[in-house]
């Protein structure tokens, strides 16, 4: 059984820490980075099927990764972590083609949720909150 | 310090009000009062000297009849030794002489300079029993020598006599006129001339008592202009027309005063509202790590070690701290502080400014670089003010440059005790025609509603309080740098006390 590919960025560590178990335990394959230039090179090496990248990050910020995500693979589920959601922001992310969008501070729960969700659209059956 | 004492005193009122009266109405009566007291002097002065000229030349004409009538005597006594006529004329001519003399003698005495009353009386009267004698006898006696010389001696000792003091008696009268004369006719001359560069002196000490004031008054009004609100002080030692004009700039100077603080105050929240998105970008990353951290101690409790529960709990307590030192950055710079003048770490402000602003730059995708050289020198200022001033120099980079921009804030410190910040930034840049104005309050070239145009004339208003200067350079479509300038240590205080000075040094 194939499971879902997923990369988590922020550049903050304890997000990273705190998530990527609770994705594993979903099912999930998780890659962590904290440096988006780095998270950059490595969905070019190699396409995820779920991206969560937070969207304000120095150098290299949450548009390019999914505008990056979008161009290596189509289908690819990017959920968007923001700290302060504007319209404007929401508008260019859903237009460029973003599953969802998660505002700061939000449980793992929510998250788990958005993921399982863009995995069951993603084809992937067997992965569900336990 | 001196300048931001929001708190109008009475001292400064009570300085200009405590000073007694002098005012200009009362020093150009005085004047006018100086030049009549002395044209009263002078004309009674003449008055005098020609009423005394006019006694004079009537003792000189006294002494002239009388003299006329000796003479006359004289002439008749000639007649007489040489043909034995006019005794009789003689005796009568004498005699007029007698009675004038005689007549004026009290006048004489009180008015004609002193004259030798004894001996002429006596010289006279000899003269005249002289004459007398000769009455009994006749010619053919007479003309026996013995008798006639003695006689013919005495009269013509004693006339002479009385000739000669009496003539010089009058042409002393005469010398004394002719001196008084001219004297009358120097005095007014000299008081002409006296009076012109008395009227000249006069004159000049007015108008420059005029002048002055008014000169002072436009210094006030530059320095005013400049953002130095501090109140005029007396120069003057007295008070006159232009104290209530002082009186009056500084209840203005109160008013502004006020008025400069509460928009220092609502640019700052202005500030605060434009920050919001970084702000709460800023806040929410510690909120969210406190929350997943939370909520995995929850959910997975009993799977976690020991050392991991230790961990989380110590992640949250610090993401807490760091929520709270955002919180307290923020606060500190709204919070509504008295003004004070302290001294201050200037690295350390800029710091903490560019924190302000780091998270909106973010937002913006733009980079702030900060280049501040190690241990600057301290300065004395206000906080508040100050960080307010670099923010809001941060802030209106941040507008002007895109996305990809970058802002720069470089400190550093330069010779001639100055400090030097510069916030430059690679955006639109300004253009020449409104560079000049840019200070200028109301200026504005944001659309209505997103700008107030006061941002940077109340920055302005905040560095010249500190002495200091702010200037900008730029080029359109390149960049605009602001460089802010200023002084620390010993310039610092004598540039506070520069701006006193003109009041302390004129008074």
């Amino acid at each position: 059984m194939k499971r879902p590919t997923v990369l988590l960025i922020d550049d903050e560590p304890i997000v990273g820490q705190r998530l990527k178990g609770t994705l594993e335990k979903l099912g999930c394959e998780v890659d962590v980075f904290q440096d988006p230039g780095k998270a950059l090179d490595r969905i070019r090496e190699k396409g995820f099927d779920i991206i969560v990248t937070d969207v304000m990050m120095p150098d290299v910020n949450g548009i390019q990764i999914l505008e990056a995500a979008k161009a290596v693979n189509a289908d690819a589920k990017v959920i968007i972590i923001t700290g302060f959601a504007t319209s404007d922001l929401a508008r260019e992310c859903m237009e460029k083609g973003a599953f969802d969008m998660i505002a700061k501070p939000f449980k793992p729960s929510d998250l788990r949720s958005m993921v399982v969700r863009a995995a069951t659209e993603m084809g992937f059956t067997d992965i569900q909150e336990r | 310090m001196w300048f931001f004492n929001s708190t109008p005193t009475h001292d400064e009122r009570d300085d200009l009000l405590g000073r007694p009266s002098f005012n200009f109405r009362l020093q150009i009566i005085l004047g006018f009062f100086t030049f009549f007291i002395l044209s009263v002097v002078i004309t009674i002065g003449a008055m005098l000297t020609i009423s005394r000229i006019e006694r004079k030349i009537e003792t000189v004409s006294t002494w002239e009849r009388f003299l006329y009538n000796i003479e006359q005597a004289r002439r008749w006594e000639k007649n007489y030794f040489l043909y034995g006529t006019n005794l009789d004329d003689a005796l009568e001519s004498t005699a007029n002489a007698q009675a004038i003399l005689n007549e004026n003698l009290h006048y004489l005495e009180q008015m004609s300079i002193p004259w030798p009353k004894e001996e002429l009386m006596r010289d006279l009267a000899l003269y005249q029993s002289s004459l007398k004698m000769l009455a009994p006898i006749s010619l053919q006696e007479f003309n026996t020598a013995d008798g006639r010389m003695a006689v013919e001696a005495d009269l013509r000792r004693y006339g002479a006599q009385v000739v000669t003091e009496a003539a010089a008696l009058a042409a002393k009268e005469h010398e004394l006129i002719a001196k008084w004369l001219n004297i009358v006719q120097k005095v007014p001359v000299y008081f002409l001339i006296f009076l012109f560069f008395l009227m000249i002196y006069v004159a000049r000490f007015l108008s420059l008592r005029f002048m002055q004031p008014l000169k002072q008054l436009v210094q006030h009004t530059q320095r005013i202009a400049k953002g130095d609100f501090t109140p005029v002080k007396p120069a003057r030692k007295y008070r006159d027309e232009f104290t209530t004009v002082e009186v009056a700039i500084n209840r203005m100077l109160r008013e502004l005063e006020s008025r400069q603080n509460s928009l220092i105050e609502s640019h700052k929240l202005r500030a605060v509202g434009i920050l919001t998105a970084g702000v709460a970008h800023e806040l929410n990353n510690p909120l969210n790590n406190i929350m997943l951290s939370a909520h995995s101690l929850l959910e997975e409790y009993d799977e976690l070690s020991k050392d991991e529960h230790t961990e989380m709990i110590t992640d949250i307590i610090q993401e807490t701290d760091r929520s709270r030192a955002i919180v307290h950055n923020l606060l500190d710079f709204t919070r509504e502080n008295k003004s004070v003048m302290q001294p201050l770490d200037l690295s350390l402000l800029l710091n903490e400014t560019a924190k302000l602003a780091f998270n909106q730059a973010r937002v913006r995708g733009v980079a702030i670089q900060l280049d501040i050289e190690p241990e600057l020198p301290a300065i004395r200022g206000d906080r508040q003010q100050l960080k307010q001033v670099f923010l809001n120099l941060v802030l209106n980079a941040l507008d002007a440059v895109n996305k990809g921009g970058r802002i720069q804030l470089k400190a550093r410190k330069q010779p001639n005790h100055r400090i030097i910040v510069e916030v430059e930034d690679n955006g639109c840049g300004i253009p020449p025609e409104v560079l000049p104005n840019i200070f200028d309050p109301f200026f504005t070239t944001k659309p209505v509603g997103k700008g107030t145009g006061l941002g940077l004339s109340v920055s302005h208003g905040i560095i010249s309080n500190h002495g200091g200067r702010i200037e900008v350079a730029s080029e359109q479509g390149r960049y605009s740098r602001f460089t802010v300038t200023l002084p620390w240590g010993a310039t610092q205080t004598a540039a506070t006390s520069d701006q006193r000075q003109p009041q302390e040094g004129a008074s």
